[in-house]
């Protein structure tokens, strides 16, 4: 799966869980509705949709949509 | 005041808070990240010490500080307070978490348990500032449909800020608490198998 491919994965689970138009600038400080409690729902739900899991450590880090993709690919790296 | 209120949970528990925390709950409180909608707190320890020897005297005020299970590290603060014993009603917040942690979600249920179960409260309120979105958004992820704006509610460094109050009453908390449960143990999950891993 390619970069563009994962972001849009991602931004398919962000416009589902947050109800708002998701783009690759979308991050927790540009929507208050990605709050603690969504954040949570946001990060099992892309770990279901790709088949992935992101280590504990890194969940709070993985605040934008950005980041996110970078996080999917790290996984992915050799 | 002083109480020997503790509940355990699945990642988290909340316990009294004490002396021997002054240090950490100024440290939160001064955080710049986490203190833009929080009243002003002197940068004096003695001054903490002083607010929580008045806070010992408080009756129906229960402040806990918020510690993970495996590592015993504080990751924040919440408390519960103004309690009405007619109304059977109360206030919950001097809700801080650091930055980076996942109490959150598992603090409001254990706080939320204690109002209801161990507190016998029939209802329980929290007033956040209108401006602090993602707070305010927290409490609407919840599930809590009950709320309201009050206007100009708060003075926070001289400034009149609008708060939109939550309220719950125990009746749906039955209904709510199974989502946070939920939540909760999904982080426990990742958590014990990072453990293992």
């Amino acid at each position: 799966m390619n970069e563009k491919e994962i972001e849009n994965k991602i931004l398919k689970v962000l416009t589902l869980v947050l109800k708002i138009e998701a783009d690759g600038k979308t991050s927790r400080q540009s929507h208050f509705e990605w709050d603690s409690l969504k954040h949570i729902e946001i990060i099992f739900a892309i770990e279901d949709e790709l088949q992935i899991q992101f280590p504990e450590d890194q969940l709070s880090g993985l605040d934008s949509v950005q980041k996110l993709v970078q996080g999917v690919i790290a996984l992915h790296a050799p | 005041m002083r109480h020997e209120i503790e509940l355990v949970g699945i990642s988290y528990r909340i316990r009294p808070v004490g002396d021997t925390d002054a240090s950490f709950i100024l440290d939160l409180r001064s955080n710049p990240i986490l203190n833009k909608f929080i009243h002003h707190t002197s940068s004096s320890i003695n001054d903490q010490l002083e607010w929580l020897k008045a806070y010992y005297q408080r009756q129906g005020d229960y402040y806990f500080v918020i510690e993970e299970l495996h590592s015993g590290n504080p990751e924040g603060v919440i408390s519960v307070y103004d309690i009405d014993d007619k109304l059977q009603c109360g206030e919950w917040g001097r809700w801080i978490v650091k930055p980076g942690s996942l109490a959150s979600i598992e603090s409001a249920w254990l706080m939320y348990e204690c109002a209801f179960k161990n507190l016998g409260l029939r209802e329980i309120f929290c007033r956040t500032v209108a401006k602090n979105g993602s707070v305010v958004s927290f409490h609407d992820s919840c599930g809590i449909k009950n709320k309201r704006i009050l206007k100009d509610f708060f003075t926070i460094n001289g400034q009149k800020l609008d708060a939109v109050e939550h309220r719950l009453d125990s009746e749906d908390w039955s209904i709510l608490s199974n989502r946070l449960m939920t939540l909760a143990r999904m982080i426990d999950s990742k958590r014990t198998r990072n453990l293992v891993d």
